[in-house]
């Protein structure tokens, strides 16, 4: 079995995506994993050598290039590491680790696929649109629901509008699309299709994913979802990114190891 | 010819003095897709304690200047589970497995130890009379020499396994400490454990972590663990296993210079999961380069005027 070992990469682009500059694409050469990269899948990325910041950040792939090695990576600049991250120079090695953790199951092609991003939870589910649609999955089966604060968070919308997924925008703000929660939107939305054939994949801000989780707990959807946490160590053995489990009440669950994908009931948010 | 790497601590053979500390490998499987686990010279397991414990909630761990904190409460899957679903991958490797023991008071540790010296697959134990971030035990068991002692005299009544004793730094003379540790019959002491420390949230006014306090690990304690490694080899007659912060081999050389006979890699399993194996290679290259033919030729051979 080849070993998951720390490679490095070269920095191809780094570039903002949004006119605020809370967004950025990131974009790797030579990425050769020791396994296959699925969506929901993560890396580990050492932002800056040396030993400040002292943990590697964790990151979804947003996109993967098997036949180039060419790696994605969208982030938003939340904190000091990915402050850091933002200074990087194309042509700069980067230290990377993955991909780590689980991934997004496939359903069937008879199930319809409610995809649900909230803000800087979109980079995995584009991922997961383009494979789903890649494979054959009509796009017409694909529900895209994409919700920001206000239109200045929804970014990358030419490549959502290029897969021919169902997208459906909504903003807090009512500046774009749909105004009210993403959740909102998806009852809105959905109300007159069957249900029963739902599987919804979410990522986002933890109070929209505890909406979600309610949400499909109620309607009986089938359903995964991608969570974040900071990570010491990204491979389960620090046991520093931890949920109150719901499925094993009085346990956690290490979003790392156990996930980051879980499924619909398993994690208390 | 290539140098030799391998030593022994309390009758066991080590191939090579980098083994990994306790909490920062998990069971060893989680490592099995990273690393070539028989590499190492051993494996210290997460500590065992009699129940299972899903320890603090969280957060458990933050980030500080070259290093971390954490407080994760020795979460643990409890000795029984330990012996039936962990210690079967162990088993089968060819490194030492050193089992971590754990526990809140002395009734507890001779407990685990009892229970564990039925199973097969173990090498050694350690005993770990430092953990900084449990109520009861732990450190407290850890910090006085009698208490030290009793501990050890009742866990050597059950069992027949050689015994580490993992030493906190948190105490006024680690020196007593290792002292008591001789006293009691270990085999070899390990030290150190982390200092305690805390950080704290300038917006909430909370502490970072949700224990308060936690220990602090990585490249920030190593001159501190250094100088106890140093100070302890010269006045015990045990082996040492060095610990605090070691990320490279150049870190390995240190320690063993300052007394070392082995070494853990902790925190930096974290940061690069290949540490140990780079490690290992590296102290192969160092022998050669200076004219050495054994590791053993470096061990506490610091050169100190006094």
């Amino acid at each position: 079995m080849k070993k998951i070992i720390p490679q490095r990469c070269a920095v191809i682009e780094n570039r903002r995506l949004d006119k605020a500059g809370w967004y950025y694409r990131l974009r790797l050469s030579g990425f050769v994993p020791s396994r296959a990269v699925y969506p929901g899948h993560f890396v580990h990325l050492k932002v800056a050598p040396g030993l400040d910041p002292f943990f590697r950040r964790a990151f979804s792939v947003s996109d993967f290039d098997a036949a180039t090695g060419a790696l994605e990576i969208i982030y938003k600049v939340a904190g000091r590491g990915t402050a850091l991250l933002r200074e990087v120079r194309p042509g700069t090695m980067l230290d990377l680790i993955g991909p780590l953790g689980n991934r997004f199951t496939v359903p069937p092609k008879s199930q319809t696929a409610v995809i649900v991003a909230g803000g800087v939870g979109l980079p995995p589910l584009a991922f997961l649109a383009r494979y789903l649609i890649d494979r054959r999955h009509d796009p017409k089966t694909v529900f895209f629901f994409y919700g920001g604060r206000s239109k200045e968070d929804l970014i990358d919308l030419p490549r959502l509008r290029r897969m021919g997924a169902n997208l459906i925008l909504c903003t807090d703000d009512g500046s774009r699309g749909f105004k009210g929660m993403v959740t909102e939107a998806v009852i809105h939305h959905l109300s007159q299709f069957d249900d029963r054939r739902f599987h919804v994949y979410g990522c986002g801000p933890e109070p929209m994913l505890a909406a979600l989780q309610e949400l499909a707990l109620v309607r009986q959807w089938s359903g995964e979802m991608s969570l974040e946490a900071p990570m010491p160590c990204g491979v389960g053995v620090c046991l520093g990114c931890i949920k109150p489990s719901l499925s094993a009440p009085g346990s956690y669950v290490r979003v790392c190891h156990d996930g980051p994908v879980f499924k619909i009931g398993e994690v208390q948010l | 010819m290539k140098p030799s790497l391998s030593l022994t601590i309390g009758g066991v053979t080590f191939k090579n003095p980098v083994t990994v500390a306790s909490g920062t490998f998990g069971y060893a499987e989680e490592f099995a897709e990273l690393i070539d686990l028989e590499a190492l010279g051993g494996i210290v397991t997460k500590s065992i304690t009699l129940k299972e414990r899903q320890g603090h909630p969280p957060p458990r761990t933050c980030e500080t200047p070259a290093g971390m904190l954490n407080a994760i409460g020795l979460a643990n899957v409890g000795v029984e589970r330990f012996i039936d679903e962990k210690l079967p991958f162990l088993r089968k490797l060819n490194t030492v497995r050193i089992v971590n023991v754990a526990g809140s008071t002395q009734a507890e540790y001779v407990e685990v130890c009892r229970l564990l010296e039925k199973a097969e697959g173990i090498d050694m134990l350690e005993i770990n009379l430092s953990c900084p971030n449990v109520d009861a035990g732990g450190m407290e068991l850890g910090t006085d020499p009698a208490v030290m002692i009793r501990v050890l005299t009742a866990v050597r009544e059950v069992t027949s396994r050689p015994i580490i004793v993992k030493l906190s730094p948190n105490v006024t003379s680690i020196v007593t400490i290792a002292r008591a540790a001789q006293e009691g019959g270990a085999a070899a002491v390990s030290l150190i454990n982390t200092l305690v420390g805390m950080a704290i949230d300038t917006e909430t006014w909370r502490p970072r972590l949700s224990n308060g306090t936690g220990g602090l690990s990585g490249p920030a304690i190593r001159p501190v663990a250094v100088a106890m490694v140093y100070k302890v080899a010269r006045a015990i007659d045990l082996p040492v296993i060095g610990i605090g912060g070691i990320s490279n081999w150049t870190d390995a050389v240190e320690f063993h210079l300052a007394g070392a006979t082995a070494i853990q890699v902790g925190t930096a399993n974290f940061i690069a999961p290949d540490t140990t194996m780079n490690i290992i290679a590296g102290l192969s290259r160092y022998l050669a380069a200076h004219k050495l033919t054994a590791i053993t030729d470096i061990i506490g051979r610091v050169k100190v005027k006094l």
